[in-house]
């Protein structure tokens, strides 16, 4: 990796000063996916600032009922903490589900958001990659595409975001909160990422320079819930499809549901054509399987990934099953 | 023998392992060394035309950027140097990821980025890097180390044509890597004529010759050493470019470097198993008397090399059938060479094993009665009688212990509420190599012994092994023994691959150990100041360290007593040759799968083997854990994906290529015969490194078929295959 100048800031404005300050700075939390990055040399920083002393590591419960999560709150620590664990549980699974007990322990709140995609051909540097290089072209369409996504995609990338936990974020429609030295904003989890469109290098609707606060949640929803993560080994891999759903039934309808996916799109994906064929309708596995073609019916395929259509049908209906299931027990 | 041979005892080597003190190849510090960096082709096939190596020159703490234009020739060693080629001694590209420059700095930061700012021009050409796009080539490659692509024995064709039933299918697998988790790494030494190399190889004596060839130096000028392995699987057995690269380099630079490959590296500088294709044909009577195998494979070759290293000798020697028909054909892509990877013969062995399952379903016999029922009692393409040979034990012990009998036949009819179960089994075998050795034990002055011999720890417990059995003939405590290996200094053994080293370096060791107590109990009874002086020599007994009157346990002397009125050391050499030979064993697998998101999980595995003595059954059993887990990841997710197009590997880390985790791996029982093979000189063990695992993949397959209906004969057998 090249040499590259070292911030570290105690305090969020001297963070934000210093990325203002130095164009094409990074921000370096937990490093675990921004160190692999330089190190294969796709990322080029040449000054990085390190947030990871930062004092943005509690979980606060806010006005509204809900939580606030500091951003360099680590990945394990967040997954454990009890207002977590019993009033959001699918996050905590989302967080269980991802990377090894290592890197969980390392990997922080606004590291996991912001992460960048795992399709191989983005890591090596000899390949053309339009999200690494614009306008050099998409390796992955004629390539090995089995892990790329089927929605939302475009003709200029095809690859997914890799994170479990921000999928269950999107079905809690979380709120990130962002600052830089003009000021702070609300960013809904939803619009922080954007599609590829034909600008697969731009990422995200933050500024180069914006750091990553915090992550606000709102009151939970006392509907069952669950994560459901399915892939090639049974735990250290990232998903092929993953599914985080809440399900409230009253008298056999679908009273609300939240449903997002993961694994099969350029972000964590709200699967908002499901939620509105469900809701309202009778919480049966019919009707949990047209919510899951309605998602599913705009999805493109390539040679190696036509599967995941299947499976995500699968997982979307076993998951919302399984929930049904649990809240008629209740 | 005080009856250590055979236990279960602990990791001599364990502590310095886990503290840290044990030294492996990238730990060894040299005064003045530099560190190098290789830069790899980002082609696969083409010539270089342009390399600029300016902007990494610029680079502080760079020394200097080899090329092609400033090497010395090398000679091109041949096997087990296996590339065919030396890269960097011309301009021509034969596969993605060969070296094309290396970069020496103060650092390896500094090497690394250097690496990285080295611009190189290619003419490149359209390379072919899948077996699919040109099957149309194939042919039979000539001999591989003196051995033919083709076997015949009786007449195939014929029987195929004439058996009551037939069987004939494709089976396939893809590229794999060997991955261990030391990457590989080279420190170059040069004084004057002399190189020493601090090496990561599971033949030290190999790579000496290989290095020997290349730079046209007396082997007693070359010095390797290599006390330490952080897991090979094959992947060091050979001796790589890299090593002679960075010598080369060494030598230019004037000082010593360190070159250590990156994990991504390994993926295209040290071999893999090949991508195979396979048509298997069986014949058989109506009672399940196998009457014809068939068993035409294609292999990736290169354009530089043509080795096989993935032989059908299972289809050729493991079951009495008389007329058997081997052809391995090869294509050559534009690829880097394979090469031995783990338990080579599992690529032709998991299509034999799926091949017997599927004729044990269409006749309705019971697949460890079709196996029973075709048991070859002598060598059937020799017809030399086997020294000993407890294979039917092997599925009779596994059998019981797993509950086989209890097994409905009947695809898809086990279940437990929604997830099928299914039970398959597989004959697990493999050859192993004997390799003439030598070792030195001296016994000191202080009563100790020291046992020295150019052999290597891989990581399976060799260290363990051989000063177990040294202590024993010896009669000293384990802690009296220290056992020194990975240096050419000490007397030549065997490499640490082909399952060779138990077999070849045990004979030697015993027969030291045993020389020199004889040496130290005929200086005692010939000693007027020994307590046994006077004892005909074959009444006295060594035990932990001491020497006894047999009858009179009262008159007794010590190793340390005798050897320190003796006042020098004793010292002998063993040597001592085996003869290769075959292992074996039966594997029994019970898979789980939910057919709602064809989630498949391997739950039981029930192992027996016939490895001849089994010298320390803990080793044995981690061996088996090694060999059934790396038998899931064959099975299961092990796939290196070259691009189509570029011929580059696509997932060249841990991230993206699979291995079993933790929690794919259930717990593996094993059994052992435990019988010692008269035919062998190593106290009756056999070689067994590589037959844990050989019938793993087939062993799941089977099961998968029994649990579902659907036959896989592809591996990986991945979620989207079941789906
Ligand atoms: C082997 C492996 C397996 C993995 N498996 C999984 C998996 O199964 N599921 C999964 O979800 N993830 C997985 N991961 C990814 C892991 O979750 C991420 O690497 C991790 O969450 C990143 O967090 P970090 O704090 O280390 O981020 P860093 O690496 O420090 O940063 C990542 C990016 O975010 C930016 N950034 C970090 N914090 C902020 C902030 N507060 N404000 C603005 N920008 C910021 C950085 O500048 C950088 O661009 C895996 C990673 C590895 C290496
Ligand atoms: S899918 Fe996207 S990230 Fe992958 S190679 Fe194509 S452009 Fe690059």
């Amino acid at each position: 990796m090249k040499d590259f100048a070292y911030v570290a800031a105690p305090d969020v404005a001297t963070a934000v000063r210093a990325a203002a300050d130095a164009p094409g700075a990074r921000f370096l939390a937990g490093g675990t996916n921004l160190v692999d990055l330089m190190r294969q040399h796709v990322e080029r920083p040449d000054t990085v600032v390190d947030i990871s002393r930062l004092p943005l590591t509690s979980v606060e419960e806010t006005k509204s009922g809900g939580l606030r999560i500091g951003a360099l709150m680590r990945n394990s620590d967040l997954a454990a903490h009890p207002l977590v664990r019993t009033r959001y549980p699918m996050l905590t699974q989302a967080l269980l589900a991802g990377a090894s007990a290592q890197l969980r322990n390392m990997a922080t709140v606004g590291g996991n958001l912001l992460q960048r995609t795992r399709c191989p051909y983005f890591y090596d540097r000899a390949t053309p990659c339009h999200k690494r290089e614009p306008g050099t072209g998409c390796a992955a369409v004629g390539g090995f595409n089995r892990s790329h996504a089927i929605l939302g995609t475009s003709a200029s990338c095809v690859a997914t975001h890799p994170s479990d936990m921000c999928v269950a974020l999107a079905a809690l429609d979380a709120v990130v909160e962002v600052e830089d030295v003009r000021g702070t904003r609300r960013i809904p989890l939803a619009d922080l990422h954007r599609l590829p469109g034909d600008t697969p290098h731009l990422e995200t609707t933050l500024a180069p320079d914006e750091l990553i606060t915090s992550v606000e949640l709102p009151a939970p929803a006392a509907a069952p819930s669950r994560y459901r993560k399915v892939r090639d080994r049974a735990s250290f891999a990232f998903a092929l499809v993953s599914v985080a759903a809440a399900l409230e039934v009253t008298d056999g309808t679908v009273a609300a549901v939240r449903l997002a996916l993961g694994g099969v799109a350029p972000k964590p994906w709200r699967a908002v054509e499901a939620e509105r064929v469900l809701t309202g309708a009778p919480a049966t596995e019919e009707s949990f399987r047209a919510a899951a073609d309605a998602e599913l019916a705009p999805a493109v395929t390539l040679d190696g990934n036509e599967f995941k259509v299947e499976l995500a049908r699968r997982t979307i209906v076993a998951t919302l099953r399984d929930l049904a299931r649990e809240g008629s027990r209740a | 023998m005080t009856g250590l041979v055979g236990r279960g005892v602990a990791r001599v080597d364990g502590r310095a392992k886990v503290t840290g003190a044990a030294r492996y190849a990238a730990d060894h510090e040299i005064p003045g060394m530099l560190h190098g960096h290789l830069v790899l082709s980002t082609v696969a096939r083409g010539e270089i035309t342009e390399l600029d190596t300016s902007a990494a020159l610029a680079l502080p703490g760079v020394v200097a950027v080899l090329t092609h234009r400033d090497l010395p020739p090398l000679r091109v060693p041949s096997f087990p140097y296996l590339k065919g080629f030396v890269p960097m001694q011309d301009t021509r590209v034969h596969h993605s990821g060969q070296p094309v420059a290396h970069v020496v700095a103060e650092t390896p930061e500094q090497a690394r980025e250097a690496a990285n700012l080295v611009r190189v021009r290619y003419r490149a050409e359209r390379p072919t890097a899948h077996l699919a796009h040109a099957l149309d080539e194939a042919f039979l490659p000539p001999l591989f180390r003196d051995e033919p692509n083709e076997f015949v024995r009786g007449d195939a064709g014929a029987a195929l044509e004439a058996a009551a039933v037939r069987v004939e299918q494709d089976y396939s697998s893809p590229m794999m890597h060997h991955n261990p988790i030391e990457p590989h790494s080279s420190t170059a030494v040069w004084d004057g004529n002399s190189l020493t190399l601090y090496e990561s190889a599971q033949g030290i004596v190999f790579t000496r010759r290989v290095v020997s060839i290349a730079f046209d130096l007396p082997e007693a000028n070359i010095r390797i050493i290599s006390p330490y392995l952080g897991g090979g699987f094959g992947a060091k057995g050979p001796t790589w470019s890299h090593t002679l690269l960075n010598a080369a380099v060494a030598r230019e630079v004037g000082r010593p470097v360190r070159v250590t490959l990156t994990r991504a590296q390994m993926y295209t500088m040290n071999g893999h198993r090949a991508e195979y294709r396979r048509n298997l044909r069986l014949g058989a009577t109506r009672e399940g008397r196998l009457t014809a195998i068939v068993d035409t494979s294609t292999a990736q070759l290169t354009r530089t090399d043509h080795g096989v290293y993935n032989t059908s000798e299972s289809t050729l020697r493991l079951y009495d059938c008389p007329n058997v028909h081997v052809r391995q054909l090869g294509v050559r892509l534009d690829l880097p060479s394979s090469s031995y990877m783990r338990s080579p013969e599992t690529t032709a062995h998991f299509g034999l094993e799926t091949a017997l399952d599927e004729l044990a379903h269409e006749l309705g016999v019971d697949p460890v009665e079709l196996r029973i029922r075709n048991h070859a009692s002598a060598d059937p393409h020799s017809g030399e009688p086997y020294s000993s040979k407890h294979l039917l034990d092997c599925y009779r012990i596994a059998a019981r212990a797993f509950g086989w009998a209890r097994r409905d036949p009947r695809p898809g009819s086990m279940r437990d509420g929604n997830v099928r179960v299914g039970w398959g089994m597989a004959t697990e075998t493999h050859t192993f190599s004997a390799i003439q050795s030598n070792v030195e034990l001296t016994v000191d002055v202080d009563g100790r012994a020291t046992l020295r011999a150019a052999t290597q720890e891989i990581g399976t417990g060799t260290y363990t092994v051989i000063t177990q059995v040294a202590a024993d003939e010896l009669g000293m405590p384990l802690e009296h023994v220290t056992t020194l290996l990975g240096d050419t200094a000490y007397p030549d053994a065997a490499l640490s691959a082909a399952s060779a080293t138990v077999a070849s370096v045990i004979g030697p060791v015993s027969q030291a150990a045993q020389d020199a107590r004889k040496a130290v109990i005929a200086l005692a009874v010939a000693d007027p100041r020994s307590p046994l002086h006077g004892v005909p020599a074959e009444d006295v007994v060594a035990e932990r360290g001491y020497l006894f009157a047999r009858g009179d346990r009262g008159r007794r002397d010590s190793y340390r007593g005798a050897l320190a009125r003796h006042g020098r050391p004793v010292i002998v050499t063993g040597s001592r040759l085996n003869s290769s030979g075959h292992s074996y064993g039966a594997v029994f697998v019970e898979v789980r799968f939910d057919p709602r998101l064809a989630t498949l999980r391997v739950s039981r595995v029930v192992t027996a083997y016939d490895p001849g003595r089994v010298l320390n059954h803990r080793t044995a059993h981690g061996q088996v854990i090694g060999g059934v887990t790396w038998g899931i990841g064959f099975a299961l997710m092990e796939h290196t994906m070259v691009d189509p197009h570029t011929a580059r590997v696509v997932n060249p880390n841990l991230s993206t290529y699979l291995v079993p985790v933790s929690a794919d791996t259930p717990s593996v029982e094993s059994f052992f015969v435990d019988r010692p093979d008269k035919g062998s000189t190593a106290l009756g063990a056999r070689g067994f490194g590589e037959t844990p695992g050989t019938g793993v993949p087939a062993a799941i397959g089977n099961a998968i078929f029994h649990a579902t209906g659907r036959r896989l004969r592809d591996v990986p057998f991945t979620r989207d295959k079941l789906l």
